[in-house]
């Protein structure tokens, strides 16, 4: 698995757990006759997804992650989702290659091919 | 993000008349493949993979014949449901033990506030646990009559 691939279901299960444990949403939940309980094995693969990621990358992750709640944010319309400030002209969808949003810091998700 | 108008999360391509799987694994992999089908999800393993999670954490199924299924992710680029009938009827770990015969998975991108998912998860919810609506739905010929059942109670 790719960097950015296990990057993006780590943001993905994060924000899932986040949900599981936040007292609003697991009322809503209630209030519709579904439960939610954390297993074991999802913080398991918490972990498993780590491991495709250098520590560096994990270290922008944990930084980003504890300073807006998401540390990955998509990129549509060449507007970072995060901060929502337009990207430069020069920051590119580079393959597999990892890049940060320069205003806020987040780690970049290109979820759309941008026109050239 | 702006709320995207409820209405517009209603699509004839996000339509499933009648599945072809029974098992909720097979099912949410059906479901995935019609929305990344229609452009609003990229990376389809990503959300195939998150949906399972969320299965694990409990059923998306709260009885009565109807599941929905839920999802905030980066790879989802538009809010949107699908809808899907199983005339055969679908394994989904019901509390009541009752198989379910109608699914709207309902999706929305990762930077959409959890508190907009949620009610439009509990909007559709609303709609498809009246057992009358439910039966509507089920003998509809097409999609329409089921997106203005939706649209009507979702609006």
């Amino acid at each position: 698995m790719s960097p950015i691939h296990a990057l993006l279901q780590l943001h993905d299960l994060d924000q899932l757990l986040h949900e599981a444990r936040d007292q609003a949403t697991i009322a809503c939940l209630r209030r519709l006759g579904l439960a939610v309980r954390i297993p074991r094995p999802v913080e398991a693969a918490r972990r498993d997804l780590m491991r495709h990621v250098d520590a560096r990358w994990m270290h922008h992750y944990e930084r980003a992650r504890h300073r807006y709640g998401g540390a990955v944010a998509a990129v549509r319309g060449r507007v970072c989702q995060g901060c929502h400030m337009a990207l430069p002209r020069s920051a590119s969808p580079a393959g597999e290659a990892l890049t940060l949003c320069e205003s806020c810091g987040r780690i970049l998700y290109w979820a759309v091919r941008e026109p050239a | 993000m702006l709320a995207t108008p409820v209405a517009s999360a209603l699509d004839n391509s996000l339509y499933i008349p009648d599945l072809r799987h029974r098992r909720k694994e097979s099912v949410l992999d059906e479901l995935v493949e019609c929305a990344q089908r229609e452009g609003i999800v990229r990376h389809g393993d990503a959300l195939r993979e998150l949906l399972r999670r969320r299965e694990a954490l409990g059923s998306t199924s709260p009885g009565r014949g109807f599941a929905i299924p839920h999802a905030r992710s980066l790879t989802v680029q538009e809010t949107r449901v699908v809808v899907a009938r199983s005339s055969r009827g679908l394994e989904w770990n019901a509390p009541d033990g009752e198989p379910v015969h109608l699914v709207a998975l309902t999706l929305s991108p990762s930077e959409c506030p959890a508190s907009a998912h949620f009610d439009l998860v509990v909007r559709v919810a609303s709609v498809l646990r009246l057992q009358r609506t439910r039966q509507k739905m089920l003998d509809a010929a097409c999609f329409d009559p089921i997106a203005n059942l939706l649209r009507e109670a979702i609006a």
